[in-house]
């Protein structure tokens, strides 16, 4: 009954209270978002890089993907030795090169081209057409669309340009397929071709970027990654969590701001909480008196106080939830204007544990602020109370 | 006799290493000093590492393009990283002055004209360019930032709601002794202003103070000189200006509830 009273008491000024109420929603809104911000990219990143089935990367020693133009040789020789190892299930190499689509003696930009294995490669989908066989090529979305490339066209690629001659060594190559490209950045023109096909356009024979690997169920990765390092020494092995924390280190900039802005969101949400809860019980101060004079025993009277705290908190949190996904969508739409940046990701992600424990955080404090003048009111003197409130 | 000393001792002295300069941080990380022989190889290239001599230590400009990846650095001869990568007569880029009056574009222009595969880029085109990243954070700090506002808004305004309910009783009483509402109005208005200019002083203090702490936290983490929060007086003066107009919004909404409402009834519990 003092509980219910209390919660009475709480919404009987509407106004002040729904200002309350929208403060702590959008503090909330904005703590949701930074938890959300703080791991978004790496799990994201986690996400597509699991999402190919290839959860390892061989590359170069001390290089990560597609980090330098370093190369790994003896690239079959090589993938050949990753395949016979215990736990590999699958081997995906990679080159990766520049192509330009030649038109005459002139050139467009450099289209970022990778030689895979049709059979086996983790960075495109075919949409239409087929994976591509010798001489062939699968174009990526944008680049089919603005470049008005079809499925069954022929194209001439330049891989070097002379300054003074324009493109040479062009080679003809027929379109098989457009390709969903997993890792592109909105409107990327990249294209893919058989190894064989780069390694021999470029003058690379032999040679490999990376390799992706997938694993047997059941492998563990970390210990797989240090078996290949260590009958390997030439290159460098991560697995997807490895890769991960590579990330999250070069993203430690947005971790640290997440944490700075959650941090002051908190304090502001305790500040109203506090603010609010306190003015209501002091306006209570001889309503609570009187009950504490009849015999209600002031645990009952606390209790009271820290659910209004806790009202406020959870109301909050029950707004802020919405209104912090419907902020995290338009801040990762600008983020995601970053340069170099998969379209696929995103820098916001959902995850149910950490997003409920920033939601019972808000809670607790919403508690622990209803704590403080909940407790001033139990302790207060009852003699001086009673007084303060005839006068 | 002895010039043909001298030269016989030439002639048998091994060849001089060449040179190069190490970063400060790699010089610190290895560690380096002026003197040293180092052997170095090139990531894309194989064969064994060249042996080189530390000619000195230079410490690399702040920049912030290259923080988030914030690798070391070495500085070579143009000759030896191309005897290293095993790529001759190859350049990445060059950095090309201007006589004085020239025009930018039209030499940008020509340069893409007459080699094959080339951009050329002014410099202001090239700061806009390298400056995508930094807009898009910037973009994103304002979007923050008006969220931020938008609570700091609401906050004020409900410690202003709070302060004027809780002085209803007073308010009537003035009101009843024939103090007008435009009064009250003002009076209410001037205590919220009074509220928001000292909130926004303190704030002033408190974000010199933690600009300070997240420098030093973050040149720490990159061992950078770059500054990554920077308090000027621009920034303080548009935060006190935005503070005194949400003062002065608070105030005005918080007083229009109180001198609405007739007197005796604001002295009704």
């Amino acid at each position: 009954m003092i509980v219910s009273a209390s919660l009475k008491a709480l919404f009987r000024r509407r106004g002040r209270t729904a200002l309350a109420l929208s403060g702590i929603a959008i503090s909330a809104a904005l703590l949701i978002d930074m938890t959300m911000l703080a791991s978004g990219l790496t799990v994201s990143f986690g996400e597509l890089l699991g999402v190919s089935g290839y959860e390892m990367r061989v590359t170069p020693k001390g290089t990560l993907p597609f980090d330098s133009e370093a190369g790994i040789p003896n690239g079959t020789e090589v993938g050949r030795r990753l395949a016979a190892m215990p736990g590999v299930a699958k081997v995906a190499p990679v080159l990766g090169a520049q192509f330009r689509l030649a038109m005459g003696d002139s050139a467009g930009p450099p289209l970022f081209t990778m030689g895979v294995d049709p059979r086996a490669q983790f960075f495109y989908r075919v949409i239409e057409g087929r994976e591509p066989g010798p001489g062939e090529l699968v174009v990526s979305e944008p680049l089919a669309r603005d470049g008005r490339i079809s499925v069954g066209d022929s194209v001439s690629l330049a891989s070097g340009l002379d300054a003074s001659l324009g493109a040479r060594e062009t080679t003809r190559h027929r379109v098989s397929g457009v390709g969903d490209f997993l890792y592109d950045y909105a409107d990327q023109h990249s294209l893919a071709m058989p190894i064989g096909d780069v390694q021999a356009a470029t003058g690379r024979a032999g040679e490999v970027s990376l390799f992706g690997i997938a694993t047997e169920e059941g492998v563990d990765d970390d210990a797989l990654a240090r078996r290949i390092s260590a009958a390997i020494p030439e290159v460098s092995t991560y697995s997807t969590r490895e890769l991960m924390v590579e990330m999250d280190r070069r993203l430690l900039y947005f971790r640290q701001l997440a944490t700075i802005l959650g941090s002051v969101a908190m304090v502001v949400t305790a500040l109203l909480v506090a603010t609010i809860v306190t003015i209501g019980v002091r306006e209570r101060f001889g309503e609570i008196a009187t009950m504490r004079a009849i015999g209600v025993r002031g645990r009952r009277i606390l209790l009271a106080v820290v659910v209004e705290g806790l009202a406020l908190g959870g109301i909050g949190c029950l707004v802020g939830l919405p209104l912090g996904l419907w902020m995290a969508r338009r801040l990762d739409r600008i983020l995601l204007s970053f340069p170099g940046i998969p379209a696929r990701m995103t820098f916001f992600a959902w995850e149910a544990e950490r997003v409920l424990l920033a939601i019972g955080l808000v809670i607790a404090i919403g508690a622990i602020a209803g704590c403080i003048p909940g407790l001033s009111a139990v302790r207060a003197p009852l003699g001086q109370a009673l007084r303060e409130e005839a006068e | 006799m002895i010039l043909g000393l001298a030269l016989a001792a030439l002639l048998q002295a091994p060849p001089a290493l060449p040179e190069l300069l190490v970063e400060r941080r790699l010089a610190e990380a290895v560690p380096l000093s002026v003197g040293d022989t180092v052997r170095v190889r090139a990531l894309a290239a194989r064969g064994e590492p060249s042996p080189f001599i530390v000619a000195g230590v230079f410490e690399r400009e702040a920049d912030p393009n290259r923080i988030a990846r914030n690798e070391y650095e070495m500085r070579f001869h143009l000759p030896d990283v191309e005897a290293l990568t095993g790529k001759r007569d190859r350049v990445d880029r060059f950095a090309v002055v201007l006589r004085p009056g020239a025009s930018a574009d039209s030499a940008a222009r020509w340069i893409e004209g007459v080699a094959f595969g080339t951009r050329a880029y002014g410099s202001a085109e090239l700061a806009s360019q390298s400056s995508a990243t930094f807009r898009v954070i910037s973009r994103f700090h304002d979007a923050i930032g008006i969220v931020t506002i938008l609570a700091s808004a609401i906050f004020l305004l409900c410690v202003m709601v709070i302060r004027v309910d809780e002085r209803r009783r007073d308010v009537s009483v003035l009101r009843l002794i024939g103090i007008s509402r435009g009064t009250v109005f003002r009076a209410i208005v001037v205590e919220a202003i009074a509220i928001a200019v000292a909130g926004s002083a303190v704030g002033a203090v408190l974000g010199l103070v933690v600009a300070r702490l997240v420098n030093a936290y973050y040149a720490s983490v990159y061992d950078t000189t770059l500054k990554f929060a920077l308090v000027t007086p621009r920034i303080v003066v548009l935060a006190a200006l935005l503070g005194l107009a949400l003062g002065i919004a608070a105030g005005a909404l918080a007083a229009w509830r109180v001198v609405t409402v007739p007197p005796q009834k604001l002295g009704e519990r």
